[in-house]
């Protein structure tokens, strides 16, 4: 019996979000599991009660799994095949560079991030978070782990976690690789604002057996922004600057642009097997949630 | 191509207030600064249209641009730049204008005579004078002068130009030439501008030391004019006038003669006349006494010129031809005697003091003078020390004439081969013909060893030598004798103006006879008048008649002569122009479409630009402000 309290378990979100999400498992696209058993239905072979297939009995086969039913049908062995349930490594990196702070983004990257590693866990999933910053001295990932047990060090490790720095996407992930072991899914975070080319990220990505899931998160002033005139932007991380003359002009090639780049992930993560979504960062946790993503597949309920 | 020159070159020191421009405009563009969280659409944003659009750097500092442009231009209209028409490339520029008669010519349904016109133009180079450039004008028609020095005073040059006016006298372009020549020993003359109608004579005798740019008017419409008018005497008391009448058109024009005599008209004519065709027309009139012919032409059509319309011919009172012979020579007196019309004086000495024609074996004249001389006989006391004359022996071949000059009016016709001659004239040691024109005398008549007949001129008198007595000869009885003697009374004839008179053209008046020194008061067709001494001869010379009409000679009050004078010029009636003029050595082309460009102001079209600019400024200064997707 579950009893309403009024203090939340995290501050990230409700605690009747929280038992929504309980109730949610990740949708990946490829079984990419680990030997290591778990509870993530493998492709092949295994001793749940699932069944899989038929086959021929082999000298040394335990005796226990022969079909005697149709042994004594057809008179010959057959060997009754079951789906093997191994785990499934959920990597999430969470984005919390500098450009990560306007606008809510990092506050959705990290609610996102807490659900996404929910689901995980609750599944018996192996689950490990990568914070993608700059801060001296504070934790920037969380090791793997499994069980109900880690929803609580996985709650604290994003709600302790602070945005800043110029640590760009992929040297994150090509750093949070020398860690990582495991098959399964790799869920960015990101606004994807990055100078560079994520192909041969996501190349890495998939070559260690990851299924890529790109999430990108940007905010209201960079999905409509509302400019005009001579204008010196200052970037966020670097402090570069760059002059704009009558930006109210280069609204409308700022939205291609955008527009292309989006495109451009889409096409990215798609020919790796994976899925890419963008989302506002002011709508709503339960929106992206629970309308989103379950209609992208993303998310089973 | 001329490059533009600047009236006012020290305004380029305000294009030094582009760097207060420059450096405000850089001061007040402080870009408002705004953190964003990265720079990387953006930057694919600004290279994009950078790619497609090349002029984005351009567009960047547009305002400033359009600012800076703005300013020099309003600082080079401030300068005041004009393309030369290049009076300054030629410092000195010597300008000569037409005024002959066809200046004044006109065209139909137009005020403006060619003189005007040219007038213009002049005026326009006259107030484009820039820099060290100077211009001396000059006027010409039949002579030239000079109406200003070199100067850069435009006032004095436009006061000048305003004084100039159409004469009634022909053109002729060589002697204002000479006189521009003249100006460039001592000033540097590169090239002379001559403004006219192009109604030259396309020959002219002169070598051009400088570039002519000739700049031709347009020319004259229809005219019709009398270009001739003579009279001959056909009997005692009867003459001949002819009148001749051309016109400037292909297409015939036609008209009406009438000639007056003494304000009386005594003939009418209807003529037509083109410029291929000229007419000519006979009057027969009766006149024992002096009296004024006048010529006039009268159209119904447009006439461009009108000065050509009317002609003045002054008829003398009919006499006899005075004749003087000396009383020895028997063959000139008999072939004298047969000549109708003279009154012939054979006595010892002269009965009167002036004759028409002196015939003498005698170097002293008895105090009698006369416009034709003939000595017989003689050889001239200047020549003495050249020529020496000596009578042929018996056992000698006769001297006979080599060579003469059949074109003289004294020996036309006259054949002179067979004529034998008992006296022979020949040359002092080392002298020659050339030194005796060098002393005023002509060789007539050639011998085998020397001259046998000279003539000189004095003034107007001429005076006939022959260096053998003419009865010691047998010319005498030869033909060639009645035609010479013919010739001699037809020439004295002509000097006493009383077989055939030719009217006198503008310019000067004929030469007349009066009282020695006296002062006589010519007043002209316009009320002029001036004064004039006659010379001690008793001749009123050099009197000068510009303009068409009778000129009045009064001594004391009292009407000594009328003159008349026309313009009779073929040339200037034709108002043809000619395409090229032929010089020494170089032809000129005379064309129209060789304009002579006054200089081009550009200072209003700088400041059109300007105010265009300042328009795109402030169309781009509010876009700016207002073009934005709020």
């Amino acid at each position: 019996m579950t009893t309403e309290t009024t203090s939340q378990l995290t501050s990230l979100f409700s605690n009747s979000t929280l038992n929504r999400i309980e109730r949610m498992r990740l949708n990946p696209l490829r079984r990419l599991t680990n030997r290591s058993r778990g509870e993530h239905l493998a492709g092949k072979g295994g001793s749940s009660t699932d069944f899989a297939d038929y086959r021929d009995y082999a000298t040394g086969d335990d005796m226990r799994y022969v079909d005697w039913n149709i042994f004594a049908r057809l008179r010959r062995p057959y060997i009754k095949q079951f789906l093997h349930e191994e785990e499934l490594h959920v990597v999430i990196m969470v984005d919390a560079s500098s450009s990560m702070l306007f606008d809510d983004k990092l506050l959705k990257a990290r609610q996102l991030a807490a659900a996404f590693g929910i689901m995980g866990l609750l599944n018996v999933e192996r689950v490990s978070v990568y914070g993608i910053h700059q801060q001296e001295g504070k934790p920037w990932m969380l090791p793997p782990g499994t069980g109900r047990t880690r929803i609580r060090a996985l709650l604290e490790f994003l709600e302790n976690l602070e945005g800043g720095g110029d640590v760009p996407v992929e040297k994150a992930i090509e750093t949070m690789l020398r860690f990582h072991r495991g098959r399964g899914v790799a869920i960015l975070l990101s606004d994807f604002l990055t100078f560079s080319n994520l192909s041969r990220s996501m190349n890495l990505l998939f070559s260690s057996g990851l299924e890529v899931w790109g999430l990108q998160i940007l905010g209201e002033s960079e999905v409509s922004p509302n400019l005009e005139g001579d204008l010196r932007f200052v970037d966020s991380e670097t402090g570069e600057t760059l002059d704009i003359t009558n930006a109210g002009e280069l609204l409308s090639l700022y939205q291609e642009h955008r527009a292309w780049q989006e495109e451009m992930l889409h096409q990215q993560c798609r020919s790796r097997n994976g899925r890419f979504t963008s989302v506002n960062s002011s709508m709503t946790l339960e929106s992206v949630l629970f309308d989103t993503l379950c209609r992208q597949g993303w998310v089973l309920r | 191509m001329n490059w533009p020159s600047f009236s006012f070159p020290f305004g380029g020191w305000f294009f030094l207030s582009l760097i207060p421009l420059v450096v405000l405009y850089f001061l007040k563009l402080k870009r408002p600064r705004m953190e964003i969280p990265s720079l990387a659409l953006w930057q694919s944003v600004v290279n994009d249209q950078r790619v497609n659009s090349p002029f984005q750097k351009f567009r960047r500092n547009l305002l400033l641009l359009l600012q800076l442009i703005l300013l020099c231009l309003i600082i080079l209209a401030l300068m005041q730049p004009f393309i030369s028409a290049g009076p300054e490339t030629a410092e000195y520029l010597p300008v000569l204008i037409d005024c002959s008669a066809s200046m004044s010519s006109t065209v139909k349904g137009a005020d403006q005579t060619r003189l005007d016109l040219a007038k213009e133009q002049t005026r326009g180079m006259i107030e484009n004078l820039r820099g060290n450039g100077r211009i001396a004008l000059f006027s010409f028609s039949t002579g030239g002068r000079r109406l200003t020095e070199f100067t850069d005073d435009k006032q004095i040059l436009l006061r000048a130009l305003d004084k100039v006016e159409a004469t009634h006298r022909a053109s002729r372009l060589d002697e204002v030439l000479r006189m521009a020549d003249a100006f460039a020993r001592t000033s540097p003359i590169q090239r002379v501008v001559v403004m006219t109608d192009g109604n030259l004579t396309e020959h002219v005798d002169f070598e051009l030391p400088f570039k002519l740019e000739v700049q031709r008017v347009d020319e004259g419409g229809n005219n019709l004019g009398i270009t001739e008018m003579n009279a001959r005497r056909s009997g005692t008391d009867s003459w001949d006038v002819f009148v001749r009448v051309a016109g400037s058109s292909s297409e015939p024009v036609y008209g009406e003669l009438k000639l007056t005599q003494d304000g009386r008209t005594v003939g009418r004519e209807s003529i037509v006349a083109s410029n291929e065709d000229s007419e000519r027309v006979v009057f027969s009139i009766d006149s024992t006494g002096a009296s004024l012919l006048q010529a006039t032409l009268e159209l119904s059509d447009f006439d461009s010129l009108e000065v050509d319309n009317t002609v003045w011919l002054n008829l003398p009172q009919t006499r006899p031809l005075k004749v003087r012979t000396s009383a020895e020579l028997f063959s000139w007196q008999h072939a004298l005697n047969v000549q109708s019309d003279l009154d012939i004086d054979s006595g010892e000495s002269p009965s009167a003091p002036a004759y028409d024609l002196i015939v003498s074996d005698s170097e002293d004249l008895g105090g009698a003078a006369a416009p034709i001389v003939i000595y017989s006989g003689i050889v001239p006391g200047e020549l003495k020390d050249l020529i020496e004359v000596n009578d042929v022996d018996l056992d000698e071949t006769p001297v006979q004439i080599v060579d003469w000059v059949n074109t003289t009016p004294l020996l036309r016709h006259v054949q002179l081969r067979d004529v034998q001659i008992g006296q022979k004239a020949r040359f002092a040691d080392g002298a020659d013909a050339h030194d005796l024109e060098e002393r005023g005398f002509e060789v007539l008549v050639h011998g085998a060893e020397g001259p046998l007949m000279l003539q000189r001129r004095r003034g107007l008198e001429t005076e006939y030598y022959f260096l053998f007595h003419t009865d010691r000869s047998t010319l005498p009885y030869r033909v060639a004798f009645p035609i010479l003697v013919t010739n001699v009374i037809e020439s004295a004839m002509q000097r006493a103006s009383l077989s055939e008179i030719v009217a006198a053209p503008t310019g000067v008046l004929p030469a007349l006879s009066v009282t020695s020194e006296r002062e006589y008061v010519i007043q002209g067709p316009t009320g002029e008048s001036d004064t004039v001494r006659s010379t001690v001869n008793g001749l009123l010379t050099g009197v000068q008649a510009d303009i068409v009409g009778k000129y009045e000679i009064t001594d004391a009050g009292e009407l000594v002569a009328s003159v008349g004078t026309g313009l009779l010029s073929p040339l200037e009636t034709s108002l043809r122009s000619v395409d090229e003029l032929q010089f020494a050595e170089l032809n000129v082309t005379t064309n129209e479409s060789q304009m002579i460009d006054s200089d081009r102001h550009l200072w209003w079209t700088l400041a059109l630009l300007a105010f265009v600019f300042l328009l795109i400024e402030w169309w781009y200064f509010q876009r700016m402000k207002t073009g934005v997707v709020a």
